[in-house]
């Protein structure tokens, strides 16, 4: 049980933006030095870090060692599967200052899509070009055939021109659609309504790129069809930019700062054709976050889910927040679709989500922002601030998930 | 400029199936379990013992995208082409891609057929197709104007 044994104690971020001069090493520097600083520790102290996230952080633990002048760790790991280890990797840190293994964890993300491929194009990535952060193919594209290696089971998805997360995430919605007799204006109403209220929020929050260009229903549906059912909106803000934060015992949290944000629980999951990223070949798509995995998270905490005051769910599209709502059990399955139109998600609502502006508007990093929003809303320090938040909830649609109070 | 698979001694006799107009799945041949894609082992009662077994063919689309903005360039000239995830008769899903439908005729649980075409030298996958019949008998199953076969 790691309830209340461990705290974040400070949170760094850089400027978001679309090809920011610096290199993800320079950005995970910053962002580091920032959390750091937040905390009220000295960078040389560091003891422990948490990558995230394989295969995709680019910057390693011993760049950050040898850039910070950080005298030796003595533990450090990462996180593997994308966005879904937001949670994971909360639960590593927390694990690890709970056991005595490290005293003051740092968990980054640093992210240059300008520099090193685009996570919305195939071809600089994976097979055929570099890797997951590779950027472009060198001298150009190949020519001939391009043999897409048996990993990750791509050589049954690439082929068939299966190659992105937002073709992927577009299945999903697609199923969702279909099992819970939605039309596709159903669905469209359902999805904009998420786009255009984290498009609210990100308004209202100076940190976030889109925070000047607002946006209608209309204007969302007036925006071109990517991979049906989604739309451009639906899709993740494409960026630079790097978010860290640190980690450090309960104790030692109340010494440094009289606001620590305590994790009161952390869980991950993984269990056959729930792989992140997968092919999905059995078991229902709709279940890639089990309710089994939800219950644990709430009973590790000693929490119910009308304790939660604000969620920050992955939004890697639009469709994750709607499902979020109801595999965290917020919302009876089949049930968000008009949840989300009659209550919502914004300012005043039942639970706020994505009050940052979310992936889709403030930017991506991966699930990392998120984490950093909730921290603020716990300190009572967000630009969108939900009144009294106490709890809050970290989630991603799949893979693993967090609990943190004040 | 085509996307072909790469194989490994576990996943080329699906493809080299597939080569050949057939359509298989891993099998295990001591509680006779079958799933997809191939796997070292049976998860079910862990034998060693693997063999292939040839399906119908026959399934139904679990759910699809039409996809309308290419990210690789080797699909740019593509668009639009209909991804599906399809439900074998037999269980096991696959990744594939829908051909002779128009996009907007697509439906999750539309009875569809296998059907394989060369994509490079000695590379075939296995794309599905309406399959007309079983939408007919479908559709008079469930009360519509054709009686049920």
């Amino acid at each position: 049980m790691i309830r209340r044994a461990a705290a974040i104690v400070g949170i760094g971020q850089t400027a978001y933006g679309k090809a920011l001069p610096s290199s993800a090493w320079e950005l995970a520097l910053e962002a580091v030095l920032a959390a750091c600083a937040d905390a009220g520790v000295d960078v040389a102290e560091v003891d422990g870090m948490c990558r995230f996230t394989a295969p995709f952080e680019t910057v390693t633990e011993a760049q950050l060692v040898r850039g910070l002048g950080i005298r030796e760790l003595s533990w450090f790991t990462q996180a593997a599967h994308g966005g879904e280890a937001l949670g994971a990797v909360v639960l590593h840190a927390a694990a690890a200052v709970s056991a005595g293994l490290a005293s003051t964890v740092v968990v980054y993300r640093a992210l240059s899509q300008s520099r090193g491929g685009r996570f919305g194009r195939a071809d600089g990535r994976g097979p055929g070009g570099g890797g997951p952060d590779g950027g472009q193919p060198e001298g150009g594209q190949p020519e001939g055939d391009i043999v897409v290696p048996e990993q990750d089971n791509l050589s049954f998805a690439w082929p068939f021109g299966l190659m992105s997360p937002g073709q992927l995430f577009a299945l999903w919605a697609r199923r969702y659609a279909a099992v819970h007799g939605l039309s596709d204006e159903d669905l469209t109403v359902a999805l904009g309504t998420i786009a255009v209220t984290q498009r609210r929020y990100a308004n209202g929050n100076p940190d976030a790129m889109m925070r000047s260009r607002t946006m209608s229903l209309d204007d969302y549906r007036a925006a071109r069809v990517i991979s049906e059912p989604l739309r451009l909106f639906d899709l993740c803000l494409e960026n630079d930019g790097a978010c860290a934060f640190v980690v450090t015992t309960a104790d030692r949290a109340r010494a440094l700062r009289p606001d620590p944000v305590y994790v009161l629980s952390a869980t991950q999951t993984i269990s056959p054709y729930r792989e992140p990223m997968g092919i999905y070949a059995g078991g229902e798509l709709l279940e890639l976050f089990p309710p089994a995995a939800a219950d644990r998270l709430f009973a590790q905490a000693g929490v119910g889910r009308a304790d939660i005051d604000v969620a920050e769910f992955y939004d890697a599209t639009s469709y994750m927040p709607l499902r979020s709502l109801e595999s965290y059990g917020f919302v009876p399955d089949g049930r968000a679709w008009r949840y989300v139109t009659e209550q919502g998600t914004g300012p005043g609502s039942p639970l706020p989500v994505n009050t940052h502006g979310g992936h889709l508007s403030e930017a991506y990093l991966h699930g990392m922002n998120g984490i950093l929003e909730a921290v603020r809303q716990l300190r009572g320090t967000a630009a969108n601030q939900v009144p009294d938040a106490e709890v809050a909830l970290v989630g991603a649609p799949a893979g693993s998930a967090t609990i943190l109070a004040r | 400029m085509a996307v072909v698979p790469g194989m490994s001694e576990l996943t080329a006799p699906f493809w080299e199936a597939a080569r050949a107009g057939r359509l298989v799945v891993q099998e295990c041949q001591s509680c006779r379990q079958s799933w997809h894609p191939p796997l070292p082992r049976c998860p079910h009662c862990h034998a060693a013992g693997l063999g292939w077994r040839p399906v119908s063919g026959e399934g139904t689309v679990y759910t699809y995208t039409v996809v309308r903005h290419p990210t690789h360039h080797a699909f740019a000239d593509e668009v639009p082409y209909v991804v599906a995830l399809v439900a074998l008769a037999e269980g096991p899903r696959l990744v594939t891609a829908l051909l002779g439908v128009a996009p907007d005729e697509v439906r999750v649980g539309q009875p569809v057929r296998a059907v394989f075409r060369d994509v490079a030298a000695g590379v075939a996958l296995p794309y599905f197709e309406p399959d007309a019949g079983r939408a007919a008998a479908q559709r008079g199953s469930l009360g519509g104007l054709w009686p049920a076969r």
